[in-house]
């Protein structure tokens, strides 16, 4: 069930938002011990929270309907364990911002979901917690580092979910999961409350079915915080109230080596999505930036020694406790020169001017939001051009430009290969997201790919439950 | 090429700080320091002169 969908069967006294909660732990009774989404099931403060909203006489636009968040972000009294050791007696005594933002929205907090160790990776494997598993296909990966997010939406295990994006966090696992996720701006959204990677690319945003879903859940969240000097003063445009727009008149500009680069059958679908946008009126025009192969050795210029200063006390204190594959990406950033981190953002700067001026030319990005389909679990190299190269390193190109100079982007199902979800990354301007969930909204009003469901054990439950 | 610093030498660093690393921990370090160290002098050569850095959180004006 859809946010929107079910946001209107509460307000019309349909379903209950007891009946609501109750249906969702229903679901995640029964699929959640194959999948592991979550962290924390927060069977019985949401229902007490199902049962304060039924006597409340005001209604929000999310009035009652349950959402779950990634394990990074603070639920006041629910630990708050980063899918970590180093921080599992972690029991924040506050909400974070975008949570107190949901409740004020009338949102019931499911849960706290799994995640790449300290959102520091893209295969949610943590060693601590388990692997998420890809509701499409068990064997595999759901990306990450938000994977419980992905499979939480694909499996329906909760309407909405919050998750972050640093390089990928948000876009990735939606496209493997077949879900409908946005990475906002930089600033749009704030990070108080939330357990940081690197802070000058954090970023908190939705991954649920659709982009209206999304456009729902970043109006509830979005805007200025006073307590996060990351979040801009700017206007909160009314996301879903612009949804309906269409894309007749929009330049799209495509990023051909990255839909060349990609495994062809995943080139073949975005193409395929790519005249789609093109009938329904957007012109598509092939763009190639030079700034992008370079943007993630950039990003990474900086985001080393940013999560490293962030971790610095657990490093002296509890380095052991880390997964092998964070404390190895942790004390990188120690060993590095404080003057790359100036010459990153210098490199930056470049960056920003020339993708300024992209956007001079064209009102959206397009590209393939993943290369490759998802690995195995336990398999971290992939096949890209007939090379076997690592995993994270095929993934940088395609996320990391977006997130270096603070665009919106999203990821949007756009078709299957092997029976496992493709994803079309639009990207906007920076504070451009009204128009990237305009034309992920219209597409999806002209498609169909972001209903299809996992065929996997998940979906025979999933008919059991309905 | 900068070299890849010696597992000796990323010991120095890291327990410099107060940290204590494993070899293994400093082996997982250098391989990626070996993919890294390429792209960012590749990184610097894009930088004109006086270019000044972005700032850390790309206020409104630039965008």
């Amino acid at each position: 069930m859809t946010v929107a969908g079910l946001a209107r069967r509460l307000q019309a006294r349909e379903l209950s938002p007891r009946e609501a909660v109750e249906r969702y732990l229903k679901r995640i009774e029964a699929l959640d011990g194959q999948l592991n989404a979550y962290i924390t099931v927060r069977a019985e403060e949401a229902l007490a929270e199902a049962a304060a909203l039924e006597g409340a006489s005001e209604r929000g636009p999310l009035w009652g309907v349950p959402i779950a968040v990634k394990d990074v972000i603070d639920v006041a009294g629910t630990p708050t364990t980063a899918a970590s050791r180093v921080l599992a007696d972690n029991v924040p005594a506050q909400d974070s911002f975008v949570v107190a933002r949901l409740r004020a929205a009338g949102a019931i907090l499911l849960g706290k979901l799994n995640l790449h160790e300290f959102a520091y990776g893209a295969l949610t494997t943590s060693p601590h917690f388990g692997p998420v598993r890809n509701p499409w296909s068990l064997e595999r990966v759901c990306g990450g580092s938000s994977g419980g997010n992905g499979a939480a939406a694909a499996a329906d295990l909760a309407a909405g979910t919050l998750g972050t994006d640093t390089a990928g966090s948000i876009r990735i696992p939606a496209c493997y999961c077949g879900a409908t996720g946005l990475r906002p701006s930089t600033g749009r959204v704030s990070n108080g409350g939330v357990v940081p990677v690197a802070w000058s690319f954090d970023t908190v945003g939705p991954i649920a079915r659709t982009a209206e879903d999304c456009a729902l859940l970043l109006a509830a969240i979005a805007g200025r915080d006073p307590g996060d000097p990351s979040t801009v003063d700017a206007p909160v445009p009314d996301y879903p109230g612009r949804l309906d727009g269409g894309v007749r008149g929009l330049r799209i500009g495509v990023v051909e080596s990255l839909v060349g680069g990609a495994d062809p059958r995943i080139g073949a679908a975005v193409e395929s999505a790519l005249e789609e946008l093109r009938s329904l009126g957007a012109t598509l025009t092939p763009i190639a930036p030079a700034i992008l192969p370079h943007a993630g050795a950039i990003q990474q210029a900086m985001q080393f020694q940013e999560a490293a200063e962030a971790h610095r006390e657990w490093l002296h204190t509890r380095l052991t406790d880390y997964g092998d594959d964070v404390r190895a990406r942790l004390l990188v950033g120690l060993v590095l020169p404080s003057t790359l981190y100036v010459t990153g953002q210098r490199a930056r700067r470049v960056a920003f001017e020339e993708l300024r001026r992209t956007f001079e030319q064209v009102d959206l990005v397009a590209a393939p939001t993943m290369p490759v389909l998802p690995p195995r679990i336990g398999e971290e190299t992939v096949e890209v051009d007939g090379r076997e190269v690592p995993y994270r390193l095929a993934l940088v190109p395609y996320n990391s430009p977006w997130s270096l100079v603070g665009s919106p982007a999203a990821s949007v199902p756009c078709g299957l290969v092997e029976g496992l979800p493709v994803g079309l990354a639009l990207v906007g301007p920076r504070l451009g997201e009204e128009t990237v969930l305009r034309a992920a909204h219209a597409f999806q009003q002209a498609t169909d790919w972001h209903e299809r469901r996992p065929s996997s054990a998940a979906r025979r439950h999933s008919a059991s439950l309905r | 090429m900068a070299s890849i610093p010696s597992l000796a030498e990323l010991r120095t660093l890291v327990e410099a700080q107060g940290v204590t690393p494993t070899d293994r921990d400093l082996e997982a370090v250098r391989a990626f320091l070996e993919v890294l160290l390429p792209a960012w002098e590749e990184m610097e050569g894009l930088v004109p002169a006086h270019t000044p850095p972005a700032g850390l959180f790309l206020p409104p004006e630039d965008g």
